[in-house]
């Protein structure tokens, strides 16, 4: 029961803040409805079993990716945050026009017709399935798959960070004209 | 009841919102912001087939690694952007026509 809640709670937090990031035209609130949706995909995470995910979601999205953009927003910010084109029903500036909005329907109706046989199958098939009371901590076998079984990806993600940092420092850095 | 089909839905829909928002916004972060939110989608997605299909945890370990490209994937194109608004004094996609022609 605890679980039904938790799991309401939070996907009603992701597509909340999913769709607010959709809907407002200010970037800094939509950086903030940015953050309530990992925190909510933090919260599924957690529903199911997936401890350690949840918290490193928490930990690297919220504590760090998200300050990373509140940053680069206020960086960048200047006069012109909200673009003047109108949209389909004029509400929302900087939201993109016609063209954008049946291209985005077109693809979306393509992508749920080539896969509404696959996700009904799965749907039968699937839905005997229930979440059980409690979980098991996921940390210790996690560990050790990261060490055995996945140890080349776990070493060439360091060397992945490593270079990101360099490149970013690189490009980000004022030169001289 | 809980099962596979509501991760899933979540996912879809987070999908395209996220698509939504990187075709739809003319700001540079904002479509960051896209990216962020249908890679998290790819990322629930991994985790809820590890729990009710292969009952394994190597969908935790692919969200670990998602949640790692992500982050280096932000570094960067944040530095991208804010190169971008030295250069062209904006963060409009519009403006970003150097290659054109």
């Amino acid at each position: 029961m605890f679980i039904h809640i938790l799991f309401i709670l939070s996907a009603t937090l992701t597509l909340a803040g999913a769709f607010g990031v959709l809907a407002t035209k200010n970037i800094m609130h939509s950086c903030i409805f940015l953050l309530a949706s990992l925190i909510g995909i933090a919260g599924l995470y957690a529903t199911m079993g997936a401890d350690f995910v949840a918290v490193t979601q928490i930990m690297v999205y919220v504590g760090g990716i998200v300050i990373l953009m509140l940053f680069a927003v206020m960086l960048t910010g200047g006069k012109d945050f909200v673009s003047k084109a109108q949209n389909l029903l004029g509400l929302a500036p900087s939201m993109g026009n016609k063209f954008t909005y049946s291209m985005g329907l077109f693809v979306g109706l393509v992508f749920v017709l080539t896969n509404a046989k696959l996700l009904w199958s799965v749907a039968f098939s699937m839905s005997s399935n229930e979440v059980t009371e409690a979980y098991p901590s996921t940390v210790n076998e996690l560990g050790h798959l990261l060490i055995k079984d996945h140890v080349l990806a776990f070493e060439l993600s360091s060397v992945l960070l490593l270079g990101a940092l360099v490149g970013a420092a690189i490009i980000a850095r004022p030169r001289k004209q | 009841m809980i099962n596979l089909i509501s991760y899933l839905l979540i996912s879809l829909v987070l999908f395209f919102v996220g698509v939504t928002v990187m075709v739809a916004r003319k700001n540079i972060v904002a479509i960051l912001l896209g990216i962020e939110l249908v890679l998290n989608a790819a990322a629930l997605n991994f985790v809820a087939y590890s729990k009710f299909v292969t009952n394994n945890l190597d969908g935790h370990i692919f969200s670990l690694f998602i949640i790692v490209v992500a982050a280096a994937e932000a570094a960067v194109g944040l530095a991208i952007v804010i190169r971008f608004f030295q250069i062209k004094e904006t963060v409009h996609i519009d403006e970003a026509t150097s290659l054109r022609n």
